[in-house]
């Protein structure tokens, strides 16, 4: 196994992250090719982070990973090099003004253009002589993506980047991702539970439930694997026959029922509804279960 | 944020809104589209997404690639979604419409036609 001449830029084959008795993530296999879009997605607890710290050395894993063809643990310094993280934990320091942290990464990085990173702040209102303790939350996070995106790097990692923004933030983070990190051989892995809104912006999902991946797809693989029917309550009966993945209402009055199938369902259950566009967080919630609920079913 | 629907595939939705602004006159014929990355940009898609919605356009006649300079509305591409989006209005918009305004007694009359104008 080599990244390096696959071209793929993440290779894992059984990977195991334990964490005492407990598996965080639990003997997973999956590939991330050059210019790509990944949502890693997961309830809270369903191992995202442990994953991400993974890939970058962070963690202790069992089983192969290769990230840009280096092993993440023994080689992390030059795997950093060119691969930039950023984690959900990320700070800021409050007192340090932002010219400030582009000279301290210029010292830091061989791979960091502080030429790319003014270039990059332009696009956003925070000027290079703040203080990052004067800027809002959705200005911090907007200046750490520039900061992180001057880097020549490969793959981006964000753990949770919009966590608490609200949505003009949220949607001026994506722009500039989409915009100037995403030139079709960089790629980036996004983990988070917004998975409404960070659907469309996505090549593939990884989803993870309690440890284990329990969908790796490309969105366009999604629309021809899974089958979305839109159908009135009366045919409920014959729907639920046919083993829907998930069945859920969709609204009031007529065709306001739906059901999921992993697969097409036999022609006759397909007569009997409308074919939709089955959407990732109905996936979501038909692939992955909140462990409250768990709890309180038993 | 834009929203898309669950009715069809986003890179459909995203041809069908391009194509309405196209019959709008933007951009005008022999002027170049905006490239993947602005579009992906401007909309927060894919710009896999995005490709796969100018390849429905191409496909439909109404863009043309420029090799090394990227995509251009085609000559006629207006009068072409114009033809199409009237076939559209009288084949299936029209007669559900009639219908509706024979139920409700509306006559020709009661619709100011000329006033709109």
């Amino acid at each position: 196994m080599n990244t390096a001449t696959s071209g793929l830029l993440v290779e894992a084959r059984g990977l195991t992250v334990r964490y005492g008795a407990k598996r965080a993530v639990d003997d997973v296999s999956f590939a991330i090719p050059k210019g790509r879009v990944v949502g890693l997605l997961g309830h809270n607890g369903a191992g995202k982070t442990t994953l991400m710290k993974a890939l970058v050395g962070l963690a202790r894993p069992e089983g192969q990973l290769q990230v840009l063809g280096l092993d993440p643990r023994r080689q992390r310094v030059q795997l950093l090099a060119s691969a930039c993280y950023i984690p959900d934990v990320a700070i800021l320091p409050r007192w340090a003004r932002i010219e400030d942290l582009i000279t301290l990464m210029s010292g830091l990085h061989p791979g960091f253009s502080a030429e790319r990173a003014r270039q990059l702040l332009r696009r956003t209102s925070v000027g290079l002589s703040d203080k990052v303790k004067t800027l809002s939350k959705g200005m911090v996070v907007q200046a750490h993506l520039a900061l992180v995106a001057a880097i020549d790097a490969r793959l981006m990692i964000l753990d949770e980047p919009t966590l608490g923004l609200d949505v003009l933030s949220r949607k001026a983070f994506y722009e500039m991702l989409i915009d100037e990190w995403c030139d079709g051989e960089r790629s980036v892995v996004i983990s988070t539970h917004q998975v409404e809104e960070i659907e469309s912006l996505l090549s593939d999902v990884l989803m993870l439930n309690e440890g284990k991946l329990v969908l790796s797809i490309s969105l366009q693989d999604i629309d021809a694997r899974f089958v979305a029917l839109s159908h009135d309550a009366a045919v409920a009966e014959q729907m639920a026959a046919a083993h829907p993945l998930l069945r859920y209402r969709t609204g009031p009055g007529p065709g306001g029922s739906a059901a999921i199938f992993d697969g097409p369902p036999p022609a006759h259950v397909q007569a009997l509804g409308q074919r939709m566009r089955p959407s990732l967080v109905d996936l979501f919630v038909a692939l992955t279960r909140k462990p409250e609920l768990d709890r309180t079913q038993f | 944020m834009q929203t898309w629907d669950q009715s069809q595939p986003i890179y459909q939705q995203l041809a069908d809104l391009l194509a309405a602004q196209l019959l709008d006159g933007d951009p005008p014929e022999g002027q170049a589209m905006p490239s993947v990355r602005v579009l992906a940009g401007q909309y927060l898609l894919n710009p896999l997404t995005v490709n796969r919605a100018l390849q429905v356009l191409g496909d439909e006649g109404l863009l043309e690639s420029r090799r090394g300079v990227g995509l251009y509305v085609m000559a006629g591409a207006r009068e072409r979604l114009k033809a199409a989006e009237r076939r559209r209005f009288l084949e299936d918009e029209w007669p559900r419409l009639r219908e509706r305004l024979r139920r409700l007694d509306i006559g020709a009359e009661q619709l100011h036609w000329g006033d709109a104008r």
